[in-house]
């Protein structure tokens, strides 16, 4: 056995002979933790879950026994992890039973047996190992994929966009309202239930709505004011080049992300009444991933500056689509877009792509935690779960403005109160320019903020600025406290590759 | 007196507990830590006392040390002690069985403090 990394075990048992005989049988091969009561042992396995690699349980202690640990261990998911060898001269069918119920991995009965001991310990070790291993390969790939995913379709909607001009939420609102359609369609009507497993499927294939833009020449696709009736011909082809896009792609036809973005590219100016293109499609004809994305499209549309319009009020698009001045709808549709009229500015400013990965990710892991045939071991994915619940958490309870600065690209980031406290947008890209929003900080005030960034050294990588803020419309004399992160690159420079930050206002100095 | 001689005089087999912990000073030491246990004073207080709980986890915890150390039949007595005790209940059969321990007990310990003076 490698004894450059030793497994721990923890020896749990009342009586001190026991545990010394045990560790007697192990210690030349294992590092020995003991405990002697159970709810010693839970400390222990709170403190270092990761470090133990098994654990040898008495059953009969006096406070909480073998069982009750048992029973915690099930109720935190150790049970899944750290395999449980338990240990007694205790004959009982009915505890022995109850133990192996209890997630118990195997038994040693008295009196000791070394070679028993030894192997028993071994291979259950192995297993365990092998099996962990594995699991959080799974894991690790499950999110590298989901990100790499999201990543790329991104990237490829975005290229349709950024060649359009615009800014890129387009298809990020899309995605969101298609989501949002669609949750309030399958409560609303019973026949569109069976779509719940698909949502997100949907409102991905979504973002490749226009993919089909890509064939059409820059002075038509950027082309300020109206279409000549040819001009419309050749623009109306993106619907069907889309869709023939995605059909050369060479993978299985019935993958569920592609048999939807062909849907959605092909049939999104499909109308209702049978007036729209290419095919001229009629009510329930229209697949209804095509009937949700056509109407996000519609209203995002209307309540985003074009090149050719400026942007409608929110109230004044929803009313333009119930009178039929932009399309024809399914019914059931507009009532669903009534519904969540509320919830849809709050939902923009909630989304990004991070976080959309991050909520496959938490969902993927709600799915695997809760596959009882298949539970997942690793540690390290349900610890990501938790810590982000506990960030958001301790975040909501922070009094101030809370940030994220990205040093490569360079973008700034902000909660969506704070970003309302200061009157920007959640994200600002183009720092440069922060200029553009001088309720929020003036020029001086923003080049010093902005040069704070890049001072710091790994060594001291925490610090606190002073500068003026505009918070709630006030200019205010805040302390900033900024905690950078530091990376190496290839070649061994340290660089900061993300800050994050608090912005108070200083005591007594809100007013000034 | 040897290891050998010690096993031999309490009438139980060195071979044995050899062959499951394989090594004589191990075994030694273990014997030292025997003298130290608690369990069998727990068993006399548990009957002193009145406290059935705590005598009947002291005979279950001698029945395993026992057990582990080689003392077949001190193992046995507990072994029995502990299921009369079992369901929380001092009985007729109690002290009987208790001073068979005492008496297998005292032999054993006798014993070792020979071995080990």
């Amino acid at each position: 056995m490698d004894s450059s990394i030793r497994k721990k075990i923890l020896i749990v048992d009342d009586v001190d002979l026991n545990r010394q005989l045990l560790a007697g049988l192990l210690e030349d091969y294992y590092d020995i933790i003991e405990a002697k009561d159970g709810n010693e042992a839970l400390l222990i396995l709170q403190e270092k879950t990761t470090d133990i690699s098994l654990i040898l349980l008495d059953m009969i202690m006096p406070g909480r026994d073998g069982m009750e640990v048992l029973k915690v261990m099930n109720e935190n998911g150790w049970i899944n992890e750290i395999p449980v060898v338990m240990i007694s001269s205790e004959t009982m069918p009915d505890i022995i039973r109850l133990a192996y119920k209890l997630g118990a991995t195997d038994f040693i009965s008295r009196p000791f047996d070394q070679v028993v001991v030894q192997t028993r310990v071994r291979n259950t070790i192995l297993l365990y190992d092998k099996q962990r291993r594995l699991s959080e390969l799974v894991a690790e790939q499950i999110l590298e994929k989901t990100r790499n995913n999201s990543l790329l379709i991104a990237v490829l909607s975005h290229i349709v966009e950024f060649r359009n001009g615009e800014s890129g939420m387009h298809i990020l609102h899309i995605n969101i309202i298609t989501h949002l359609l669609l949750r309030t369609l399958i409560k609303k009507a019973s026949q569109y239930e069976y779509l719940e497993k698909d949502i997100d499927i949907i409102s991905t294939a979504s973002t490749m709505h226009d993919i089909g833009k890509i064939s059409i020449p820059d002075t038509i696709l950027n082309k300020p004011g109206k279409f000549t009736p040819e001009e419309f011909n050749i623009m109306k082809q993106h619907a069907m080049n889309g869709a023939l896009i995605l059909d050369k792609v060479s993978f299985k036809k019935d993958e569920p992300l592609l048999k939807y973005a062909y849907e959605i590219c092909r049939w999104h100016h499909e109308r209702w009444d049978g007036r729209g293109y290419p095919d001229g499609l009629k009510g329930d004809e229209i697949p209804i991933s095509a009937q949700v994305v056509s109407l996000a499209d519609v209203y995002d549309a209307l309540t985003s500056e074009r090149c050719y319009k400026k942007a409608f009020p929110h109230k004044k698009a929803v009313d333009m689509i119930y009178n039929n001045e932009c399309g024809s709808f399914n019914p059931i549709l507009l009532e669903c877009l009534r519904d969540v009229e509320d919830e849809l500015p709050s939902e923009f400013n909630r989304f990004t792509w991070n976080h959309q990965v991050e909520s496959d990710f938490s969902k993927i892991y709600e799915i695997t935690s809760k596959d009882e045939e298949h539970p997942m071991y690793s540690q390290t994915f349900r610890q990501i779960s938790y810590e982000h619940r506990k960030c958001n958490f301790f975040e909501s309870l922070l009094d101030g403005i809370v940030f994220e600065y990205a040093y490569n690209p360079r973008m700034l980031k902000f909660r969506p109160d704070g970003a309302k406290k200061l009157g920007i947008p959640r994200i600002i890209a183009d720092l440069d320019n922060a200029g553009k929003y001088p309720g929020f900080v003036n020029q001086e005030n923003w080049e010093y903020i902005q040069k704070q960034f890049y001072s710091g050294s790994p060594d001291k990588t925490t610090f606190d600025i002073d500068a003026d803020l505009t918070i709630d419309g006030k200019r205010t004399h805040c302390q900033i406290s900024i905690q950078q992160i530091w990376n190496k690159t290839t070649d061994g420079k340290p660089i900061p590759v993300s800050a994050y930050g608090l912005a108070r206002p200083k005591k007594g100095m809100e007013e000034k | 007196m040897t290891l050998q001689n010690f096993y031999d005089s309490i009438g139980e087999s060195l071979d044995d507990v050899l062959n499951r912990l394989h090594k004589e000073e191990r075994i030694t030491k273990y014997l030292g830590l025997f003298l130290q246990d608690p369990s069998f004073n727990d068993l006399e207080k548990g009957f002193a006392e009145n406290d059935i709980e705590k005598a009947f986890r002291a005979a279950h915890t001698l029945k395993g040390v026992a057990s582990n150390l080689g003392f077949q039949k001190l193992s046995e007595a507990s072994s029995a002690l502990t299921e009369d005790l079992r369901p929380r209940a001092f009985t007729d059969n109690s002290k009987p069985l208790f001073s068979t321990v005492l008496n297998l007990y005292g032999n054993i310990v006798d014993n070792i403090r020979t071995l080990l003076a």
